[in-house]
């Protein structure tokens, strides 16, 4: 960091984190391209690649058609031939459109050719809900892609993760599922958050990708989480310690790979966990974060883990039902005295 | 200086709000850095310090606002 950026107090949102990211590398790197519904005369939906077209004109930041199968094969073609494509999936919603490129080509390719073909695909998706956008536009799916071999997945909560996550994933010769949370973008019509909206360095850097980040140090409860669920994570623990109880707060920001040991050495020390997913309870993060720690020791559980997640259900376009079925802080609260009854 | 609203950021006579501040009040600003983001109708527009010095933020992030609104200002330089 150079003492001009310290000095000048920047913030940027989550949105233009990630166009600045872009734009540092691609200023480094001709192979660096971006392609996409909507990403370059609109500057993204969520606000993620605006002036890149300025910049670096239509050859390299590429609107597509509706066709996420087409340009998806397209992107993993021109990553095994020598190139570095971000390549936009305006909603992870539509992911089974062009899953076949995803997990059967882009993710096993490298595997396939027992390692002599690399395949450094960015594939930036946004998630997440809480806007009255229904069942097919506020999924997270974070457990569908990080289930499935071949594939990194981050999801930052604040602009300066956002931006060392992208350059990181960028320069990385492996495919990187980078799914940015709409309600963290500084969109407005999105909501704000303003913890998501934090000093970044105007010089390049990168946040390692498979490192989680303790974001509040506690003493009697563990609080796992991934992008706006680290938030919530946050507004639980000032609640929480208000009652007189020291909550440590985890962002994963990587779930593959998943930085397990974080985790356990923040259990190990508080005795309690409470996972906060806003993807689908079942199958997903939370059992897996509550699992990493039941098989390396369930002596360290003072209280049965608690899971604050999406219920099973479709997500409802109905604001006080979509408001009834998200973890907010209150539930992760109610979570810990669930715990301690 | 004001940081004011453009009268022809925009078409029309809608309303918008503060989305976001980039720096904190009191925070030391270039001239031509974006120190702010509002919205109208879905539409993200950036404002930027119209010389450099320390701003002062008098519009809140989620405050309507109008075309030739001030929404802070920056002293000295």
């Amino acid at each position: 960091m150079s003492e001009e950026t310290q000095a000048s107090g920047r913030k940027l949102t989550i949105a233009k984190a990630m166009a600045e990211a872009i734009a540092q590398e691609m200023r480094i790197d001709p192979t660096v391209f971006v392609m996409g519904e909507d990403i370059a005369a609109l500057g993204g939906v969520f606000g993620n690649t605006q002036g890149l077209l300025d910049e670096f004109g239509s050859v390299r930041i590429r609107d597509t058609p509706i066709s996420e199968t087409a340009f998806m094969g397209a992107a993993t073609g021109a990553a095994m031939d020598g190139m570095r494509p971000v390549v936009e999936l305006m909603f992870v919603d539509f992911m089974g459109v062009c899953f076949d490129a995803i997990y059967n080509c882009m993710a096993k390719n490298t595997y396939f050719s027992g390692g002599t073909v690399k395949v450094p695909v960015v594939l930036i998706t946004a998630t997440g809900g809480g806007y009255s956008d229904a069942g097919q536009h506020s999924q997270c799916l974070y457990g569908s892609f990080a289930h499935l071999p071949g594939m990194k997945v981050v999801s930052p909560s604040n602009a300066y993760d956002a931006k060392g996550l992208m350059t990181a994933a960028i320069r990385d010769d492996n495919p990187v599922i980078y799914m940015f949370h709409k309600g963290l973008q500084g969109m407005g019509w999105l909501g704000t958050e303003p913890g998501a909206i934090v000093p970044v360095p105007k010089d390049s850097y990168t946040v390692p990708i498979g490192k989680a980040a303790v974001v509040r140090e506690g003493a009697d409860v563990t609080i796992v989480g991934l992008a706006k669920g680290v938030h919530n994570g946050l507004r639980a623990a000032d609640q929480l310690a208000d009652q007189g109880v020291s909550a440590e707060v985890i962002d994963l920001r990587s779930l593959v790979p998943l930085d397990r040991d974080t985790v356990l050495e923040s259990v190990a020390k508080t005795g309690r966990l409470i996972v906060v997913d806003e993807d689908y309870k079942s199958f997903g993060v939370s059992g897996e974060i509550i699992a990493t720690v039941a098989e390396h020791d369930l002596g360290m559980l003072k209280a049965r883990p608690q899971r604050v997640a999406y219920p099973d259900v479709p997500i409802p376009y109905s604001r006080p039902l979509e408001q009834f079925c998200l973890p907010n802080a209150d539930k992760i609260v109610a979570a810990f005295d669930a715990m301690r009854a | 200086m004001d940081v004011a609203i453009p009268l022809d950021l925009w078409e029309g006579d809608s309303q918008g709000v503060v989305t976001t501040w980039l720096f904190d009040d009191g925070a030391t600003v270039a001239d031509g850095d974006v120190v702010a983001e509002v919205m109208i109708e879905k539409v993200q527009h950036e404002i930027a310090a119209p010389a450099g010095g320390t701003l002062h933020i008098d519009k809140q992030v989620d405050d309507v606002i109008q075309k030739g609104d001030i929404i802070g200002t920056i002293d000295g330089g």
